[in-house]
């Protein structure tokens, strides 16, 4: 049974379309991104998938079950947006405290060392700093030890440390065989932490592979050199390449294949200096799927 | 849901605005007015002396506010700040929330019914029986039903901005006009002529009609069920609005 099943659902909020017609699989253990720029509808969508939005039609399931029912039976934890904390519980108490709503909960002093919180467990709620009040939300969405993780832009707050330090925290979340969707608008951050990326672009799903896949379809890799003089003549004709680009005296090669095109280069006698092989940054790739008119 | 009750009541019993306002206020006027009224002979209405009289307005006025001001603004700010979606979210369920809010703005008001009463025995000698106090502190936390339902409502229809204000007006309104700060028979008459259908004078009344020998009058229960009914339907109503998924 696939952990979150997602039917052609659709929501639109006045004249404004936010989804229209996603459907999406993730089977259980999988980590996937959803990625898409601000307005793609990336919230809404979650927001359907944790029964805090009613979609207009298609239909949410979690473990088979509709998402009230999957929150009930405490298979659910989530990050929301803007989710402000309790002023005045201190960190050991909220946190021990929606960690008890929950049938199984993680021990607590095991979640609070996960979310880095340990040496603020005593802190009132309302006096952290912003990079340590969501690694509150982080706890909290874990706290009860729930089969599927759903995080809303989770690192939005936090600095470059702190975002490297959350990660590691959900890999080791997800290495127990759990379910883990986020939604980013970082691309590094789907490409570094996904097993799977999902595009989503006004309010659909424009892509939905591996992020090696999904760089791939934004043209592939290229292979670059230094000519030293000799001409650019025939390489377009070598294997595999599908274009060819001569600044100077610097060839550049496009390929999806660049261990075809540098056998084909050495095999042909050609001195190459200077190579290199570059892969287009998933930003690339993102912003091909997402701007193409659809 | 005890989890849930506690972490409510902690949250507000650390709150220095609601220390102040409804412990540190409603001891403070007791002991002003029952200083300045002294007075052995009882009220020719109530048959109450005014220490007495006075110490049931302070308990039932600090009650009114600890039940509003810990209902109205709280729930607008944590519809605002996403705290109840996060609860959405996990086991507890929706109807736990809002019968352990109601429980613990009642229970939020026994404080100051508890601290009004022992300065009054302890500043002003004011003696009841047992079964007096037990009564008046029991009808002082169910009678504030109907302004949990008030608070809920307010809480539950604007945001935390106009929830402040408006819960403020209301408080003051029915202090005043439920007789709490000065005796409805010094009040205009326009007041003393709506005050019946107030629930905040029918609360006040049940600790009067204790403090002063009998059960309360058959109308007062009638005008707070009412009451109760009225804005509980309003409030479970516009709660559901205010919570149910967008």
């Amino acid at each position: 049974m696939d952990a979150i099943n997602v039917e052609g659902v659709a929501r639109s909020f006045g004249t404004v379309r936010a989804v229209e017609g996603v459907s999406l699989r993730v089977p259980a253990g999988q980590v996937v991104a959803v990625l898409g720029p601000n307005g793609a509808g990336k919230s809404t969508l979650i927001g359907m998938m944790l029964g805090l939005v009613t979609p207009d039609g298609g239909r949410v399931e979690l473990f088979g079950r509709n998402p009230s029912q999957a929150a009930a039976e405490g298979l659910v934890g989530a990050m929301i947006q803007q989710g402000d904390l309790v002023p005045n519980l201190t960190v050991r108490e909220v946190v021990g405290f929606v960690g008890g709503l929950y049938p199984r909960p993680m021990p607590l002093d095991e979640v609070l060392e996960l979310a880095g919180l340990t040496d603020l467990a005593g802190r009132r709620a309302g006096r952290l700093s912003g990079g340590q009040a969501q690694r509150v939300r982080f706890a909290m969405a874990v706290a009860g030890a729930p089969e599927v993780l759903v995080l809303d832009e989770p690192t939005a707050a936090l600095d470059v440390e702190a975002r490297r330090a959350f990660w590691a925290a959900i890999r080791r979340y997800a290495a127990g065989g759990r379910t883990v969707l986020f939604a980013t608008h970082h691309l590094d951050e789907a490409d570094e932490n996904a097993d799977r990326v999902v595009v989503v672009a006004r309010g659909r799903i424009v892509a939905d592979a591996t992020p090696a896949e999904i760089k791939q379809r934004a043209g592939g890799r290229t292979v670059r050199f230094t000519l030293g003089g000799r001409p650019a003549a025939g390489l377009e004709r070598l294997p595999g390449v599908t274009a060819v680009e001569v600044t100077g005296d610097v060839a550049t090669l496009r390929t999806a294949d660049p261990d075809t095109v540098v056998a084909a280069l050495y095999g042909a006698g050609l001195t190459v200096r200077d190579l290199e092989i570059t892969t287009p940054a998933l930003e690339d790739a993102f912003l091909s799927l997402t701007s193409a008119d659809l | 849901m005890l989890s849930y009750l506690r972490v409510e009541l902690l949250q507000v019993l650390r709150d220095r605005h609601y220390l102040f306002f409804t412990l540190a206020v409603p001891v403070g006027f007791y002991l002003l007015w029952s200083g300045i009224f002294d007075g052995d002979r009882p009220d020719p209405v109530t048959g109450l002396t005014s220490s007495v009289d006075i110490m049931v307005s302070m308990a039932s006025y600090g009650a009114l506010g600890a039940t509003l001001m810990t209902t109205g603004v709280r729930l607008a700010a944590e519809r605002r700040s996403g705290w109840l979606r996060q609860l959405r979210v996990t086991p507890l369920k929706p109807g736990t929330v809002i019968v352990v809010k109601t429980l613990a703005a009642m229970s939020l008001g026994l404080p100051a019914v508890v601290l009004v009463g022992l300065a009054s025995v302890v500043f002003q000698g004011v003696r009841l029986d047992p079964a007096q106090w037990i009564a008046i502190t029991a009808l002082l936390w169910v009678g504030t039903l109907p302004f949990a339902a008030l608070g809920t409502l307010i809480g539950s229809l604007v945001g935390p901005d106009a929830a402040q204000p408006l819960t403020l007006g209301a408080y003051f309104v029915l202090a005043i006009a439920g007789g709490m700060w000065l005796p409805l028979s010094v009040l205009p008459e326009f007041i003393r002529d709506v005050a019946g259908g107030l629930p905040s004078t029918r609360f006040a009344e049940l600790g009067r009609a204790v403090a002063a020998g009998h059960a309360p009058s058959l109308t007062a229960a009638l005008v707070l069920a009412a009451w109760t009914a009225g804005l509980g339907a309003l409030a479970v109503a516009a709660y559901r609005r205010a919570s149910v998924a967008t």
